[in-house]
């Protein structure tokens, strides 16, 4: 017990120790609200503000409606050309417009109406949808003026609306919009984790056999001691990193609060905090605390097999992982499904069979437990991820200790897998 | 007293037979040399005793008790052949560790390694990585790492092997102050003038199979062809098949002569002062463990064979 506890020291301290844990600690958040903002940002750009000729043989469409909209939106232009809706082929480039709409006789009373958008390139559906929906406005004020709908009844159709809120009876705290967020989040976390700190596993274990220093820890620990002691002290790192980026948070509200701007990053703060106290805190504390190690150990340990079955070239330990890395990525496609329809059979049975659980279970929770989730459930998927993690354990155990001490050719699965079951 | 005996070891892998029903005994305080050629089964050997691989048949005795890995890894010090230290990790660091992983506390530990590090001129090397040493010098951290402890077994794998003579010779000083403090080095290799030098039992090992063993002084014995070397002056003429020899060789004064069976030194001297030759020298050439070693293992079909194929 007490090498154990040696060989947890070592891993925990010289990866704590490492600038580069400092470093992506500090740059994980930093690239996260990055990632979130930048593709916001990024989306607004790609759209392309257009200036469209309307060719209009409706009789509708004049000058002053088509005016009024683009004052009230400048994202894209609509002009009104003279109508000669006949000739198709309008040379609108040479007019200075960079599409142009052909708009037919039309019946504002029934049916819907294909309009043309025509151009000689195409345009993304960000930059058509503006235009569609700019037409669309005008279209409206016309049948308003046509049904002599004056500006306050208009205010009345639009403002009064009728909003579903879902409430969950058994647990009213589980809140469906921030569940779904919640969940997401918890989901990708782990899968962050399970990637990054499974393959740090992995490499630990190369860097030990290839390093040739395994054979010296094997003559003064057992190998599984070794295993084991590996995959606690770096799950104690990635515990140690992801504390860190709570007390960040943390530290930022606080500032934030004294400094009482309202200010967007105060705003986003408060919002965090407005969901921390609109879900049931502890109970999604404790479930991430659990599936997150017990995630981790379900992972790394066949992460650490397969690093003491290869040699130091990394290509041969990508492709051994390649099935392992299939199986998390399943899961994060499941659970994807799941935190939509957090109580369909995608849901339930990724959150019951150990290897998507983790993940899937982490997207199901924030919706409620016993509501959603139900204890039964809840029960069955930890109890069998913890037969699933020792399991695993005891496989990649078992791989390990034949592997750590084998040079040469790269193994086959179907080795491994013989390798575990050989007689001692 | 043995402090380790082999008994009827064998461990068989899906290809070969590593180790084939080898049994050894080795003396508390020997230097005991392990021979045999690449691939002879010795790392294999050498793994069954510090508890790595359990064997499939045959038991193994250290110190007049059944081998216990769990509880008797502390007392073996093992140096791989194959030297292996964290690349990254300080050395007074990894020492540290390594002491500890082998049961020693903290401040014993550190108080032996400063100990060692004055000994062998390594106090200097604290702060310093493995990766900015020398071959030569981590070899010398590998050693001190395997003796820290003070085990009763001293299991050493090539411990020469990329050492300048100078260190090699501090390292060897050092191996027989081991052994007179009364730990046991079970030294395997296949350089030949160096196990004459050091040890005074050896096994010889090929094929999975111990071949021979015993001291080296008794082996040299057993292996001996009657063979002199004699130095004379007047080289007496005939020889015409009386004589208790048979001339192999002359160079310059030498001779090398075989003595007939069923005659002794004796009789070639007075044989040879007879014939009114001048002796200058007399001296029995004995057999390297060199030769004995090739004698053996030659004429045995490659080394290692795989029996599926």
């Amino acid at each position: 017990m007490h090498k154990i506890f040696l060989i947890i020291k070592r891993e925990y301290l010289t990866r704590v120790r490492k600038k580069t844990f400092i470093i992506t600690t500090l740059l994980f958040p930093l690239l996260y609200i990055g990632l979130v903002f930048g593709t916001g940002f990024l989306a607004d750009k790609t759209r392309a503000n257009l200036n469209v000729a309307v060719i209009d043989s409706s009789g509708f469409f004049t000058k002053e409606l088509l005016d009024k909209q683009n004052t009230l939106d400048n994202s894209s232009t609509l002009t009104l050309v003279k109508n000669n809706s006949s000739e198709k082929e309008f040379n609108y480039d040479s007019a200075g417009f960079d599409a142009y709409l052909v708009i037919p006789a039309l019946d504002w009373q029934i049916g819907n109406s294909n309009i043309e958008l025509r151009a000689k390139k195409s345009y993304g559906p960000g930059s058509t949808a503006l235009i569609d929906a700019k037409l669309n406005r005008v279209w409206d004020e016309i049948k308003n003026d046509s049904l002599k709908i004056d500006s306050t009844k208009q205010q009345i159709l639009l403002s009064s609306r009728l909003g579903i809120h879902f409430t969950n009876i058994t647990d009213p705290k589980a809140n469906a919009k921030f569940a779904n967020s919640i969940g997401l989040a918890c989901g990708f976390l782990i899968y962050f984790i399970i990637l990054i700190y499974g393959s740090q596993v992995m490499m630990g274990v190369m860097e030990e056999k290839t390093n040739r220093i395994a054979e010296i820890i094997v003559s003064s620990v057992k190998p599984f001691q070794m295993m084991l002691g590996k995959i606690i002290g770096i799950a104690l790192v990635a515990l140690t990193q992801f504390l860190l980026w709570i007390a960040f948070v943390f530290i930022i509200y606080n500032i934030t609060k004294v400094s009482g701007n309202g200010n967007s990053v105060n705003s986003l703060v408060g919002g965090v905090q407005q969901i921390f106290t609109s879900i049931n805190l502890p109970m999604i504390l404790f479930c991430f605390g659990f599936y997150f190690l017990a995630g981790f150990f379900f992972y790394s340990s066949i992460y650490g097999a397969v690093g003491s079955a290869v040699n130091e070239d990394v290509r041969e330990a990508q492709s051994l992982s390649f099935p392992i890395t299939m199986l998390i990525i399943i899961s994060i496609v499941m659970m994807s499904a799941a935190v939509n329809d957090p109580t369909g059979p995608i849901a339930f049975w990724g959150s019951i069979i150990p290897f998507s659980s983790p993940i899937v279970m982490m997207a199901r929770i924030p919706y409620g437990v016993p509501g959603t989730v139900p204890w039964w459930q809840l029960g069955l998927s930890m109890a069998l991820l913890i037969g699933g993690f020792i399991f695993t354990t005891w496989f990649a155990g078992k791989i390990y200790r034949t592997g750590i001490l084998m040079y040469g050719k790269k193994p086959s699965w179907k080795e491994l897998i013989k390798w575990a079951f050989r007689k001692s | 007293m043995a402090i380790l005996e082999l008994h009827n070891l064998k461990k068989y892998f899906a290809t070969q037979k590593a180790v084939d029903d080898i049994s050894l005994s080795i003396e508390k305080g020997h230097i005991y040399g392990l021979l045999g050629p690449n691939g002879a089964g010795k790392t294999t050997l050498i793994r069954m005793i510090t508890g790595i691989f359990f064997p499939d048949e045959g038991n193994i005795v250290l110190d007049g008790k059944k081998f216990d890995p769990m509880n008797d890894i502390i007392h073996l010090g093992y140096m791989p052949e194959e030297r292996g230290l964290y690349k990254k990790m300080k050395i007074g660091e990894q020492a540290l560790y390594l002491a500890q992983l082998k049961g020693l506390s903290k401040s014993d530990a550190m108080a032996r390694i400063k100990e060692w590090f004055v000994k062998l001129e390594m106090q200097s090397w604290w702060n310093k990585k493995v990766e900015d040493l020398s071959k030569g010098m981590s070899q010398k951290l590998q050693f001190v790492i395997t003796v820290l402890h003070e085990p009763k077994l001293i299991i050493l794998d090539e411990p020469f092997s990329g050492l300048d003579p100078i260190n090699s010779n501090l390292i060897k000083d050092e191996i027989y102050k081991l052994a007179q403090r009364g730990s046991t080095i079970i030294f395997s290799t296949h350089r030949m003038e160096q196990v004459e030098e050091i040890c005074d039992n050896i096994a010889l090992v090929n094929k999975g199979k111990k071949i021979l063993d015993g001291s080296v002084k008794k082996i040299k014995q057993d292996f001996k062809e009657n063979l002199f070397c004699i130095g004379m002056e007047h080289i007496p003429p005939s020889m015409n098949g009386e004589a208790p020899y048979e001339m192999l060789e002359t160079k310059e004064e030498q001779s090398i002569i075989r003595i007939k069976e069923g005659q002794n030194p004796n009789d070639v001297l007075k044989y040879l002062i007879q014939q009114g030759a001048l002796i200058t020298s007399f001296n029995e050439i004995l057999p390297t463990l060199n030769d004995i070693f090739i004698r053996l293992v030659e004429g045995t079909p490659s080394a290692r064979q795989f029996h599926s194929n």
